[in-house]
């Protein structure tokens, strides 16, 4: 590997977390972003209570909640991938 | 949006408290001709959790009902005394079919918030969507 492209590279790493979101303290922001937070977080539960509820070691009231809260965070995470990948498509056109 | 989730764990609580109650009715229930027995109850409370109260609901420890038992005339009966009678319970049929039907009713009331909740983000995302 030539030096420039590993300098060019290292460059690159320093720039992203410049992209990161900032969280804002109490703003309407803050809501989502915990939503978004913990989506892997709520899956690994969903997951974990439907196992349970199907081999009888949970109840099927807490299935369901599980279940809809799962959709929930599933919803949000496609909307806003959704979201961000047409944005994205809308830049790639470059509309002047 | 938190809020929202929030009502469907408290709507959740509270369906989970009325299925207690309805347990200890059939419970009552089942046991209307047992001697001796005493009816079960349960007083609802609020969940405290480190300090601060989470809006919940959980239906609090098993306690009986400390009114006197029938006295059954039944001198063929053996746990019959040396007058014939022995104690039944203390279970009343009506009381206990007012209280499945309250707890029914209060289900369905939890079940429409958590629905209501649901609907209510999904709106919330079909704007995003749009």
């Amino acid at each position: 590997m030539d030096i420039k492209s590993s300098l060019a590279a290292l460059n690159y790493a320093a720039t992203r977390p410049a992209t990161e979101p900032r969280p804002v303290p109490g703003g309407p922001a803050e809501g989502a972003a915990a939503l978004a937070r913990d989506f892997a977080t709520t899956l690994a539960e969903g997951e974990a209570t439907a196992k349970a509820a199907l081999t009888g070691g949970a109840d099927s009231l807490a299935l369901v909640q599980a279940l809809a809260e799962t959709q929930l965070a599933v919803d949000t995470a496609v909307t806003v991938r959704d979201r961000v990948v047409e944005a994205y498509q809308e830049i790639l056109r470059m509309p002047v | 949006m938190t809020d929202l989730v929030n009502t469907l764990t408290v709507s959740a609580s509270g369906m989970q408290a009325q299925a207690d109650r309805l347990r200890l009715v059939s419970e009552n229930i089942a046991n209307a001709d047992t001697p001796g027995y005493r009816r079960k109850m349960t007083a609802f409370e609020e969940v405290v959790l480190g300090g601060a109260r989470t809006g919940e609901v959980r239906s609090g420890p098993v306690q009986l009902d400390p009114t006197e038992q029938r006295r059954i005339h039944d001198p063929s009966h053996p746990l019959a005394d040396a007058s014939g009678h022995y104690d039944g319970s203390n279970v009343d049929l009506v009381v206990e079919l007012a209280d499945a039907r309250e707890a029914q009713r209060s289900y369905e009331a939890n079940l429409r918030m958590f629905d209501q909740a649901r609907q209510m983000t999904r709106g919330l995302l079909d704007l995003l969507r749009r």
